[in-house]
């Protein structure tokens, strides 16, 4: 009767390690591909940054504007401007009015939730009021240059004025597999 | 003969742990290979000119003009099967991407016409470290370094300017200002 009770406890003992592994696996699986910082960046390929320095602990409240190839402004996996519905000549002031709105949106909202700083600064004898934050612009390294200087253009405008404009580039070239030199210097 | 078999448990391995580690590692190392990481290449916006309706004084500045040689070709062969200009991909919502094959620009730094990225940081670390571009700091009154301005000319992308841009930083321009409003590249 004894060796019965015995057995029926042995058998009721559990190894809980490989359960903590499993565990601890799809915590690391998880945290690393569900990064959320990683939801306003686009699937692009940024050129590769000889000289620069990487951008290490990049704020919180940072706008990222996404322009794909063809163009388009994607913000938040929005498309706030498509040049084939919109037009691509800015010479036309009506074109770049959906940017504009975008970034006037930005704007607003940032300076409603306190997320962006305003600072007032005395230019030539009158206060402006200026963003004290970055905006980072990320394109595709075949984007023609016509759409992101049109995004800063509509930057540097009195009712935007975004003027900590950053471009995004990448350490390493996804599409030759070139990697920055200095980072090549480290691995050696 | 206790002994030895106490001896032969003893080089009985527990693989589990190791195999755990291992599976770990490959996770890790497969889900960092997703993230490339990212620089930022600052090109702040000049506060007091062209948006603000104040007078300022012309400057010289140091002017980098980027002109495409060979416009070079769109390359859909690496976006997988059924790619083509204008074709969404189903998956991503997105178009098909395209890598442009053989585009070729050239630079003209002031007046020096160049081919290489390192000749135009070769010429602009020239320039910026010569006295005769110090010109007059208008807010401190001292001496500073001539802005220099980037040219995009149109068929110009952003990786030739980013690229150029990132040589200015590196040859020491603090100021870089952007001309723009050349329009898009003539289809």
């Amino acid at each position: 009767m004894t060796n019965v009770h015995k057995l029926v406890q042995q058998n009721v003992e559990m190894d809980m390690t490989p359960m903590i592994d499993c565990v601890f696996l799809l915590m690391i699986f998880f945290v690393l591909v569900i990064d959320l910082s990683q939801k306003n960046l686009e699937d692009l390929i940024l050129p590769r940054a000889v000289f620069q320095e990487p951008d290490d602990s990049p704020p919180d409240n940072r706008p990222i504007i996404n322009v794909l190839q063809n163009g388009s402004v994607v913000y938040n996996q929005q498309v706030f401007y498509d040049p084939d519905k919109h037009g691509s000549d800015f010479r036309n002031p009506a074109t770049a009015k959906p940017i504009r709105d975008l970034l006037v949106a930005i704007r607003t909202t940032g300076i409603t939730e306190k997320k962006l700083k305003l600072v007032e600064e005395d230019i030539g004898g009158k206060k402006v009021q200026l963003i004290d934050d970055p905006i980072l612009i990320r394109a595709d390294k075949w984007t023609e240059w016509n759409f992101v200087g049109e995004i800063m253009k509509q930057c540097s405008q009195p009712d935007v004025a975004f003027w900590k404009v950053e471009l995004a580039m990448s350490e390493q070239d996804k599409e030759t597999g070139e990697k920055n030199p200095k980072l090549k210097g480290q691995n050696q | 003969m206790s002994a030895l078999d106490d001896a032969q448990e003893e080089v009985k391995g527990d693989m589990t742990p190791m195999i755990d580690v291992v599976f770990l590692m490959i996770i890790f190392f497969i889900c960092i290979d997703f993230k490339v990481l990212e620089s930022k290449l600052p090109a702040y916006l000049p506060k007091d000119k062209g948006s603000q309706s104040t007078v300022v004084e012309p400057q010289d500045q140091l002017s980098v003009r980027i002109h495409v040689d060979t416009d070079g070709t769109k390359d859909y062969s690496k976006s997988g099967p059924g790619a083509g200009p204008g074709v969404i991909n189903i998956n991503t919502g997105r178009a098909y991407r395209f890598a442009l094959v053989n585009h070729k620009i050239k630079w003209e730094v002031g007046a020096t016409p160049l081919y290489k990225l390192e000749d135009v940081k070769a010429e602009l670390t020239r320039i910026a470290k010569d006295p005769n571009s110090q010109v007059k700091d208008p807010k401190t009154g001292g001496k500073k370094l001539m802005a220099c301005v980037v040219e995009a000319m149109p068929g110009t992308y952003y990786d030739d300017v980013a690229k150029t841009t990132d040589a200015c930083n590196e040859a020491g321009f603090e100021e870089i200002n952007f001309g723009g409003g050349l329009g898009p590249a003539k289809k």
